[in-house]
């Protein structure tokens, strides 16, 4: 048997590759959310393939006829090794929940499982060593906030006073998102800036855990009705693994009346956290009688719109965009 | 007595499942490869692996082999002082162009030797001709060291030098591999034959080793177990054969009871040759189980 | 010595043992192996007789063991040991005799 890396930008390895996933019965999404894809190869036959892209894995995919043998261990082994010599040590991946013990038997660890999913991980790092590494503080009102702030608005600020006043202590976890316009040491800054005079506030970074549900990769969910459900619960029970082990009691989330994505996380959050963890959803704060969105300050950003920026953010995050403008702009332009 | 090599079998050096069994098929000889088996990010895990192996898995009676990577990259050094360190009986030398090649391998080896202490000349040899330039210059590698215990075809980079593929009737190979034979002769070493890598095709390996038996090679390379007891039954003597070789051990014995020098046989007399053919087909025999410890041809 | 940045060797195929070392403070060992009942003590009494070996006394290791032999897990974690401390081409003879 021969391990290769295959270009799936050629149409041979892609007929290959595409006939053997659809065969077992998964779904391509986007390839360029695939970093390398290699296959094994009986002879001239593709007998298993699997992807990665950062550091999960994707698309692991084996004929029928080779399954339960070693070619599984060869795959993920290939994989974890390819991935180690370019310095990447630490590993997810997303799968169904009946091969969550294939993965564990070689050597993966459980960070949170849903009706459709489990997620997995391995090597250098772990989920309870980002938990041991977290600061921690006493109170019997703990909350936590999750937010993108991409960037920091004053709609943010509101939901983190809001949840400051009701706390004795506020997490606020600034999701990791480098796709973002504002990268995440960026957003972590502003959003740090701007709480910085609320004394029960902590401000911290997502790290591996706290990332965009929509990045989950959902190839293996057969039916595309479930994939968000699938993402905002899977997303839900990892937040609550993390909360539990801070002693979180309740999170806070703005309402997002225009968004169905937004309101099937929530529901999903509300029925994964109880009963140890209570949501409360905030209603918006409007400006004008209009709600204040990061999505409308960077639309401002694209106009150069400063007058309008001011309206929506705080000082703090309006002189980082006034000093910083012309950069955002071109990232703008370069598609981000 | 020369030892037998009718199989000398590869084994990636990479993969410890492999390493671990190399010692279970009954090959003659088991090669552990450090070269194009194993990729360049694992060079250094395979040396590692190699070299725990040989000193702590017991392979039997088969000599143990290992071809190293070229001294033109850097980890030629590194895995000459590592298997010499671990006891190696012989370090296999790959795509040997000229008698210099052995002699620098050599010099590394013994500077080897002397650094942990061992015995100079310990390390044995062979080298690996794997191009024109080398299979013109076998007469003059063969003799290159007094360490080289044979020298072998490696056949799938000589085609491709030679613009040329494997074909079944191996004539792409003949020329090849009658140099390869007369210089492990004229030098008094072993001459191994090349791997057949279609490992599910009995028919045309056994064709190739009739064809190597049939020249007077030692032995194959072979790349799976399952290709060693097909070389061993066509390397196996007839029972014709082996009555006539106990013929002619008999025929020794007498001469020695009497203390006789002449030895002879139906009257006439044998010489020194014939000795040694009957040697190596009762050792063949041995190796095949066809006589027992005394020599006996065991009857079905 | 000192773990200067995390490495891995091995792999998951059967017989193999796939090795990662991390920095940490002392010396933790997270098995994962499915004869680990039979031979755990055994496995990590390999790899903590290595480490002393090199003298190395702060490093996290993780070890996926798929019944491996002794000399495949020191082996391993030999080549992890000088991965992880960037001398892949300088044996330490004292250690390997």
């Amino acid at each position: 048997m021969d391990t290769i890396k295959m270009d799936l930008s050629d149409p041979y390895y892609y007929q290959q590759w595409k006939k053997l996933i659809e065969n077992e019965g998964l779904y391509i999404e986007n390839l360029d959310d695939i970093t390398e894809t290699i296959g094994i190869y009986d002879e001239d036959k593709l007998i298993a393939t699997g992807s990665y892209f950062n550091n999960v894995l994707k698309y692991l995919a084996i004929d029928q006829e080779y399954q339960g043998g070693n070619v599984f261990n060869k795959l993920v082994s290939y994989l974890i090794s390819n991935l180690a010599s370019q310095n990447i040590f630490h590993v997810f991946v997303f799968t169904k929940t009946q091969y969550q013990s294939s993965f564990e038997y070689l050597g993966f660890k459980m960070v949170a499982k849903s009706r459709f999913s489990t997620l997995l991980e391995t090597g250098d790092y772990s989920i309870d060593q980002y938990i041991s590494e977290l600061p921690k503080v006493s109170g019997n009102n703990i909350s936590a906030i999750v937010m993108n702030a991409n960037p920091f608005t004053l709609g943010h600020r509101y939901l983190v006073e809001e949840a400051a006043k009701q706390s004795d202590m506020v997490y606020v976890f600034v999701v990791s998102q480098n796709a973002s316009l504002f990268k995440t040491s960026e957003r972590v800054e502003l959003v740090k800036a701007g709480t910085k005079d609320l004394k029960n506030v902590v401000v911290i970074t997502g790290g591996d855990y706290m990332v965009s549900f929509v990045t989950f990769p959902s190839y293996f969910i057969k039916s595309r009705s479930d994939v968000v459900t699938y993402q905002t619960e899977l997303d839900a029970q990892v937040f609550k693994r993390i909360a539990k082990s801070l002693n979180i009691t309740k999170r806070f989330v703005g309402e997002e009346p225009y968004s169905p994505t937004t309101e099937i996380y929530n529901q999903s959050l509300k029925k994964i956290l109880a009963p140890e963890i209570v949501l409360e959803v905030l209603k918006r704060k409007e400006i004008d009688d209009d709600i204040i969105s990061a999505t409308k300050v960077r639309q401002a950003i694209a106009e150069a719109d400063l007058e309008t920026i001011g309206k929506y953010v705080p000082k703090t995050t309006f002189d980082f965009i006034k000093m910083n403008l012309k950069d955002l702009l071109r990232r703008i332009n370069n598609g981000n | 007595m020369e030892r037998l090599r009718r199989t000398m079998m590869f084994v990636p050096g990479n993969n410890p499942a492999m390493i671990k069994d190399a010692g279970i098929y009954g090959a003659d000889s088991i090669m552990f490869d450090l070269e194009d088996s194993v990729s360049l990010a694992e060079k250094d895990a395979a040396r590692m692996l190699v070299f725990e192996a040989l000193k702590n898995v017991d392979y039997g009676n088969s000599e143990l082999v290992v071809r190293i990577n070229g001294l033109d990259t850097d980890m030629g050094k590194a895995d000459i002082y590592a298997m010499v360190k671990a006891g190696v009986e012989v370090i296999r030398l790959p795509k040997t162009e000229t008698p210099d090649d052995v002699v620098e391998t050599e010099k590394i080896i013994a500077e080897a030797e002397k650094f942990f202490g061992i015995e100079n000349g310990r390390t044995h040899m062979m080298a690996a001709i794997e191009s024109a330039e080398g299979v013109l210059n076998a007469p003059a590698i063969a003799k290159a060291s007094d360490r080289l215990i044979g020298i072998a075809l490696g056949a799938e980079d000589y085609v491709t030098n030679m613009k040329t593929h494997r074909y079944p009737d191996g004539a792409e190979l003949s020329f090849a591999r009658n140099m390869i034979l007369h210089g492990a002769r004229a030098a008094g070493i072993a001459a191994f034959d090349t791997v057949y890598s279609d490992v599910d095709n009995t028919e045309g390996f056994n064709h190739e080793v009739e064809i190597i038996h049939e020249l007077g090679f030692d032995g194959k390379s072979v790349i799976n177990p399952r290709q060693i007891p097909l070389v061993n039954a066509i390397y196996a003597p007839s029972e014709k054969e082996i009555r006539n070789a106990k013929a002619v051990l008999n025929a020794i014995e007498e001469a020695h009871k009497k203390g006789s020098g002449v030895i002879s046989l139906h009257g006439k007399m044998v010489d020194k040759p014939v000795v040694a053919r009957a040697e190596r087909t009762m050792a063949l025999a041995k190796a095949s189980h066809l006589v027992d410890k005394e020599g006996n041809i065991y009857v079905e | 010595m000192e773990i200067k940045h995390t490495a891995l060797a091995g792999t998951l195929e059967s017989s193999d043992v796939q090795i990662t070392l991390s920095e940490g403070k002392g010396i933790s060992i997270d098995l994962d192996s499915q004869v680990e009942k039979q031979f755990g003590k055994q496995i990590k009494k390999v790899v903590t007789d290595l480490l002393a070996k090199y003298d190395i006394s702060d490093v996290k290791v993780h070890v996926v063991d798929k019944g491996a032999l002794d000399c495949t897990i020191k082996a391993r974690l030999i080549a992890a040991i000088q991965r992880a401390t960037d001398t892949q081409n300088e044996q330490n003879w004292g250690v390997l005799g």
